[in-house]
């Protein structure tokens, strides 16, 4: 018997794709419709999963297979943004998608799963491999996990894993809780926390930049970096998430995973090879290095903020204590601003300036790496732009990477003017980019870890903002302090103008 | 039409174009041009060509393999002839308002100026970045100056297909690996998609179980993709006796016209069938009795070339395909 498949061509082939079930909790919920089916419908448009692939859709309400199929299939129409819809591809896909009812609370849930994968195993050779998706309230994955432990789902003939959505807890006693809980079911290198930031290409990208190419890694540090700044902003308000967002806010929504993993990737060490739990070692050792705040430093490196209504292109935008579900009195914050450090050789003194916010000027993601200045003028540099060299890496909407520098103005003087060297993700690789939740849902199939979020990373993240998250708590803050369509509080262009530095207007 | 082209010269114009977009970009919307150039792509084409067609595939290609594109014209007999033309391709990524262009120089030479083209395109390479020859020309290949193009090239890409035969076309490719050229088929890599979906099928462990007891292995193909048939049957059989399973191989040509329209493949055993069959735009799978079907538009130049280009070494899986291709299809020769 051969113990290899012997038709592998890695030089052309995509990655290998196991045979798996994937189960999904919330198979009715907006996740499922809008990102996760329709990502896997690609994968399987694009030949990238098993012959027998299946997905289980679960969630309380009654519905058949072809009833869940037929759901499913308007949610991919709808939902696939740049995928065409193939009613023969469609048709081979669904016949993999079955359906069970039930209440997570409920064991007769888990045993009606039980039995669907057993058949699905026997019919379709999934080899016992189950992916279990838990795209359900945060509240309910203790229960779940439960819950499969007790019906024996957390262990099989294959692999068994288990997919979580944030946020992993609240704060860190709410996060080690929920971590212990889904340990009695599942061990911690099963348990793939997702955070869709970290499986867009820029992203992964900048691991390629930073360990790929040997001229910028000596650059990467305090002797030449003057100071980090990474923005996730966006232009539109909570929206119909008010009830939501009254509870997290953009410190915990939004700096406390996304923006630290993306300054973890950037400010990390090398690993000593790109195995998921190594290149993991070094996220989590930088998180750890980022020096927790005092109260007192809590006030002086971060900035709160909640938008207040505005006219923006000529129409009305409500401010946030007018947004539905949320509270007219609310002291929830929609804009944070954090000045981190890492407490490390490499990054000691270097400012690294998060922001985020609700209802900002535009929406975009980026990191903006300002490098020192020349140590002497000795040219008339063109205009008041700094002469300072730029990196930039845009994550979103046009992922790429422009780097700034000067550059003599043609004729006879010698005036210096700021130009851009830009690599645009798009247009230099013409094809398209894969979305992030096809990334990390062919990650979790194949048992690549290295895009998740590990329980250590969770708790080191949270302990860095816990303290901000307690401060701001307590105190009682004069919200709305920024208009919607602007940039955020004056007090976030005063944190950065105490330490000379200016935030940039992506 | 001229009779010499100087490469200095050439490269001056380029220069000049450089310059003269710089400045439109400079004064129109502000946002510049941005060169971008990751290898020299070196374009053999007939005169014949379908040249406006050609230029659409060269222009589909800069965004993702951007080049310094030297597009030769074959005017075939006649008097003496080689002129050139330099001009850019630009593109404007969507919400970027810098254009991005690349160079592209036309070159025409007749048959008695082709021993010319050697020394004409060594210096219009661009340094220290790999050098592509696409070759679309069958004619060309037994001509001594291509052997000269061929020894300055990364990798040559041709395609068989377009060979009147296809045992001609194998024993030129199996000739030209072994001396040592980096080569490349768009017979090969229109099978690429159909491979992958084998191997995918092999990926699950109850399947790879049951591959010791394939004992047949059929491939059936239409004109004009017999080499592409060829290939497969030797990357399939190749395959399975590097797993230790000795199955017996048939290439059988089907008759120009049929109701299946695609080439198909089969393997079998006494437990297992898998059968890969392409309809229209769809590749589908059957092993026993579960079928599954994907995405498979009909491979262009355009889409064959993208992947040719993203492979700058030497293919091992292709060459040792080849040599047991050149074997099977005739082995009668060494």
């Amino acid at each position: 018997m051969a113990n290899e498949n012997p038709f592998q061509d890695p030089l052309r082939f995509e990655r290998q794709v196991p045979e798996c079930a994937v189960v999904i909790f919330g198979a009715n919920g907006d996740l499922t419709k809008r990102k996760l089916m329709p990502a896997l419908y690609r994968l399987a448009y694009d030949r990238r999963l098993s012959t027998g692939f299946a997905v289980v859709g679960s969630s309380r309400t009654p519905l058949t297979d072809d009833q869940f199929r037929e759901n499913m299939q308007a949610a991919v129409k709808q939902f696939s943004e740049d995928t065409d819809f193939d009613a023969d591809v469609w048709k081979t896909f669904a016949q993999g998608l079955f359906y069970v009812a039930g209440d997570v609370g409920d064991s007769g849930l888990y045993d009606g799963l039980r039995q669907k994968l057993t058949a699905i195993e026997n019919e379709r050779h999934t080899g016992g491999n189950v992916m279990f998706y838990l795209s359900t309230q945060p509240s309910q994955y203790a229960e779940i996990s439960h819950g499969l432990g007790v019906a024996g789902l957390g262990k099989g003939t294959g692999w068994r894993r288990l997919v979580v959505e944030k946020p992993f807890g609240h704060d860190l006693a709410s996060a080690r809780e929920l971590s212990d809980r889904l340990h009695e079911v599942f061990s911690e290198s099963d348990v793939y926390r997702i955070d869709h930031y970290l499986g867009k290409e820029t992203v992964q990208n900048i691991l390629a930049f930073r360990f790929g190419n040997g001229i910028f890694e000596p650059l990467w540090n305090r002797r030449y970096v003057n100071h980090v700044q990474i923005t996730g902003a966006e232009s539109i308000g909570v929206e119909d998430r008010g009830g939501y967002y009254e509870e997290a806010g953009a410190l915990d929504d939004m700096i406390q995973n996304h923006l630290l993993q993306v300054m973890a990737t950037i400010a990390m060490e090398p690993s000593a090879s790109f195995r998921a739990n190594s290149v993991r070692d070094e996220r989590s050792k930088l998180l750890r290095s980022i020096r927790p705040m005092t109260p007192d430093e809590v006030r002086q490196n971060t900035v709160p903020g909640q938008y207040g209504p505005a006219r923006i292109g000529g129409m009305d935008a409500v401010g946030y204590r007018q947004e539905k579900k949320v509270s007219p009195s609310s002291q929830q914050n929609t804009y944070a601003a954090v000045t981190f450090f890492i407490d490390n050789w490499r990054w000691a003194g270097v400012p690294f300036y998060l922001r985020s916010g609700k209802r900002l000027p535009k929406r975009v993601t980026e990191i903006a790496i300002q490098f020192n200045s020349a140590p002497l003028h000795l040219f008339h540099q063109d205009g008041a732009s700094s002469g300072a060299n730029l990196l930039i890496v845009r994550i979103q909407p046009e992922e790429g990477i422009s780097l700034r520098f000067l550059s003599k103005l043609p004729g006879a003087g010698m005036t210096l003017r700021p130009v851009s060297m830009d690599f645009s993700y798009g247009s230099s690789f013409g094809e398209r980019s894969p979305s992030a939740y096809e990334t990390l849902l062919l990650d979790a199939i194949i048992g690549d870890a290295t895009l998740y979020t590990r329980q250590d990373m969770v708790e080191a993240s949270w302990s860095v903002v816990e303290p901000i998250q307690n401060l701001w708590r307590q105190s009682r803050h004069v919200f709305p302090n920024y208009p919607a369509g602007t940039w955020g509080p004056e007090a976030a262009d005063e944190m950065l103008a105490r330490r000379g530095h200016v935030w940039r207007k992506p | 039409m001229g009779t010499t082209v100087s490469p200095e010269r050439v490269l001056k114009e380029l220069s000049a174009l450089w310059v003269s977009y710089g400045k439109e970009g400079a004064a129109g919307d502000g946002g510049g041009v941005l060169r971008a150039c990751s290898m020299t792509l070196v374009v053999l084409a007939e005169g014949s060509d379908d040249a406006a067609a050609l230029g659409e595939t060269i222009a589909a290609l800069m965004p993702e393999h951007p080049a310094r594109a030297i597009v030769v014209s074959l005017s075939g007999a006649g008097p003496r002839a080689l002129a050139d033309r330099v001009q850019q391709q630009c593109w404007k990524p969507f919400g970027l308002g810098k254009q991005i262009c690349c160079e592209q120089i036309e070159i025409t030479a007749s048959d008695e100026a082709l021993a010319d083209l050697p020394s004409v395109l060594l210096p219009l390479a661009v340094p220290d970045l790999p050098v592509m020859v696409w070759c679309r020309s069958p004619r060309l290949v037994r001509k001594a100056e291509f052997g000269q193009i061929a020894r300055m090239a990364t990798k040559v890409v041709v395609d068989s297909a377009a060979f009147a035969d296809a045992s001609d076309a194998i024993r030129w490719m199996a000739g030209a690996a072994e001396s040592g050229l980096t080569i490349g088929d768009l017979s090969w890599t229109r099978l690429t998609r159909w491979r992958e979906m084998l191997s995918h099928v092999f990926d699950n462990r109850d399947y790879l179980a049951k591959l010791s007891g394939i004992g047949e292995v059929r491939v059936e193909f239409r004109r004009p993709l017999g080499v592409s048939a060829w290939l497969m049957g030797a990357w399939v059989a190749g395959s399975l006796e590097h797993a230790g399973v000795k199955a017996a191989l048939s290439v059988v040509e089907l008759d120009g016209a049929g109701a299946d329209p695609g080439p198909r493949v089969q393997l079998t055993g006494p437990n297992l069938h898998v059968e890969l069959s392409r309809q229209e735009d769809r590749l589908v799978i059957e092993v026993n009795s579960l079928s599954s079907c994907t995405n498979l538009p009909q491979p262009s130049d355009y889409l064959l070339m993208r992947e040719e280009l993203g492979i700058v070494r030497r293919d091992a899986v292709f060459e040792r395909s080849l040599a047991s291709a050149a074997h099977l299809a005739y082995p009668t020769d060494k």
